[in-house]
């Protein structure tokens, strides 16, 4: 069970758009999304796109897990103006480095769930 | 405003434990009362816990004990701020014993865990555990498929060491020091000695986390009671609570908006703990902190503001934080070798640093230790907990 902001998230996500909500009344940009603004607590928020290229700034592998076992990547992304995104890294965990350049794709787990990834640019 | 003091402490041994929660709990709870020279029936508030987070659900724990030991209180509360849990119990005992509402609190905490190789054999019949400890977290980490911590945590470490040139043997050094402390330690779970080698050598179950960097869930129960000055009167070995604070920050697990390796919560706890007592961090003798990795001791100590950023590891390494340094740190050997029910971690952090107040740690004693500080935290350290502890007449522990 999800949040309306979460379920339209994802479900925006398998359609290849990367979005999150952004207030109407103060401006704001909301990561994750949310049906409320914290900040004035205006309820007209709209979904804006975000950036798809970021920072490397952690990563590392888990063996215990439900998806995105090892030999998987989970990674930690910086992106301007938003902050920092979990998310799963495609590439063998030996050739990356905190700093790298990645950008965004869609991936398919094996059990047919769409989400987001990040491939190293450089 | 009233003085509170701590007159009674309890633990079971730290392992895998075959009673039930229940009566695991009641033994503590027996226990820490003659420690306290306490009945139930004087008992007025009673304050527990869940029994584990791999564990099947039970309510009304607190309800049960009562009836158990016949106990007719002015509160009863059940709390779940995850590995906070029990020190926020401490610190509503605490505030209401201070305003005057009630005279004595017993606080306590028994986890029955289901064994992790039971949950490996058999999957199937525990996957509603493994999907409750999916769903901990929100949507947009819990789709990665995490059904721990551990992974935020190697990201956290990996980010601190890559942020301050930290090496591999800084972080493994510290499992090997927490094991020589719970060497001295009868009830750790832990019984032999560990070689910097051997932890290095270790599996690396989250990179860069080695399977002996990582503290294992187990068994075991601990108990506190806070009275009254009144109560505690003419009591020699009743430690004072000299100052409490609790700080959270606004994140969940992943700090969507912060630094992965930094911890604000922490230090604003610390620092309101202390001022609230009226010491400096240079006046703690013993420190108990919850460092559920190896990795986060240091960082814990850097934010608790034992060291400044990134130089904890060199401290560590020049023995400054074990028997004969600046500070004693986590001489019950921490969660990493103490051992970690989590829910009872912060019951049994007390209970070490109320041990080295007294003069009563046997072997693991730091001579003439006469203020101390417990520190716990919750989720991936999102919230925080910090009491400072001190012999309410300035005697020394320890020097007889």
């Amino acid at each position: 069970m999800q949040d309306r902001a979460a379920e339209e998230f994802f479900s925006r996500l398998a359609e290849g758009r990367f979005q999150t909500m952004r207030c109407s009344g103060c401006g704001e940009i909301h990561y994750p999304p949310r049906v409320i603004c914290p900040l004035c607590l205006g309820e007209d928020l709209e979904w804006v796109d975000m950036p798809r290229e970021g920072i490397l700034a952690a990563f590392t592998q888990q063996k215990d897990a439900i998806r995105c076992r090892k030999p998987d990547v989970l990674g930690l992304v910086e992106l301007e103006g938003i902050g920092n995104v979990l998310t799963r890294i495609d590439a063998a965990f030996e050739e990356l480095r905190i700093g790298q350049r990645v950008v965004f794709d869609t991936w398919t787990s094996p059990d047919s769930v769409v989400l987001h990834q990040f491939r190293p640019i450089d | 405003m009233a003085e509170v003091y701590i007159t009674g402490v309890a633990m079971t041994d730290i392992g895998w434990h075959e009673l039930d929660a229940h009566e695991l709990g009641a033994r503590v709870c027996v226990e820490s009362l003659r420690d306290a020279g306490l009945l139930p029936s004087q008992v007025e508030g009673l304050l527990s816990t869940p029994h584990g987070y791999m564990a099947d659900t039970r309510k009304m724990i607190t309800q049960r004990m009562a009836d158990y030991l016949g106990m007719k209180c002015g509160l009863m509360l059940e709390i779940d701020s995850g590995g906070n849990s029990s020190s926020v119990a401490v610190h509503i005992a605490f505030d209401r014993i201070r305003l005057g509402i009630l005279d004595s609190c017993l606080i306590f905490a028994s986890q029955r865990e289901a064994p992790p190789k039971r949950i490996k054999n058999d999957i199937a019949g525990h996957f509603h555990l493994i999907k409750a400890a999916n769903s901990l977290y929100d949507s947009y980490q819990a789709a990665y498929g995490v059904i721990s911590p551990l992974p935020f945590y190697a990201m956290s470490i990996q980010r601190y060491m890559y942020r301050h040139g930290i090496a591999p043997e800084d972080i493994a050094r510290v499992a090997v020091l927490l094991r020589d402390h719970a060497l001295r330690h009868p009830q750790a779970a832990y019984k032999e000695p560990l070689s910097l080698e051997e932890v290095l050598a270790s599996n690396l179950i989250s990179p860069p986390i080695h399977r002996l960097e990582s503290s294992e869930m187990h068994d075991g129960a601990a108990a506190v009671v806070l009275v009254s000055e009144e109560l505690a009167r003419g009591n020699d070995r009743a430690v004072r609570v000299a100052g409490i604070a609790e700080a959270h920050d606004p994140t969940s697990f992943i700090p969507y908006r912060g630094e992965i390796d930094r911890f604000p919560c922490v230090e604003r706890a610390a620092r309101t703990a202390l001022s609230r007592s009226g010491y400096g961090i240079a006046d703690i003798d013993v420190a108990e902190v919850y460092g559920a990795f190896a990795g986060m001791e240091p960082m814990m100590y850097e934010e608790i503001g034992f060291f400044a950023p990134g130089e904890a590891p060199a401290a560590i390494k020049e023995w400054r934080t074990t028997f004969g340094g600046d500070v004693l740190i986590n001489p019950s050997g921490g969660r990493l070798s103490l051992g970690h029910p989590a829910y009872v971690t912060p019951l049994l952090e007390f209970t070490e640093v109320v041990r080295q107040l007294r003069g009563e740690a046997g072997e693991r004693q730091r001579p003439g230790a006469s203020v101390g500080l417990v520190h716990t935290e919750q989720g991936f350290i999102n919230g925080s907990i910090v009491a400072i502890l001190d012999q309410p007449d300035g005697r020394a522990a320890g020097t007889g």
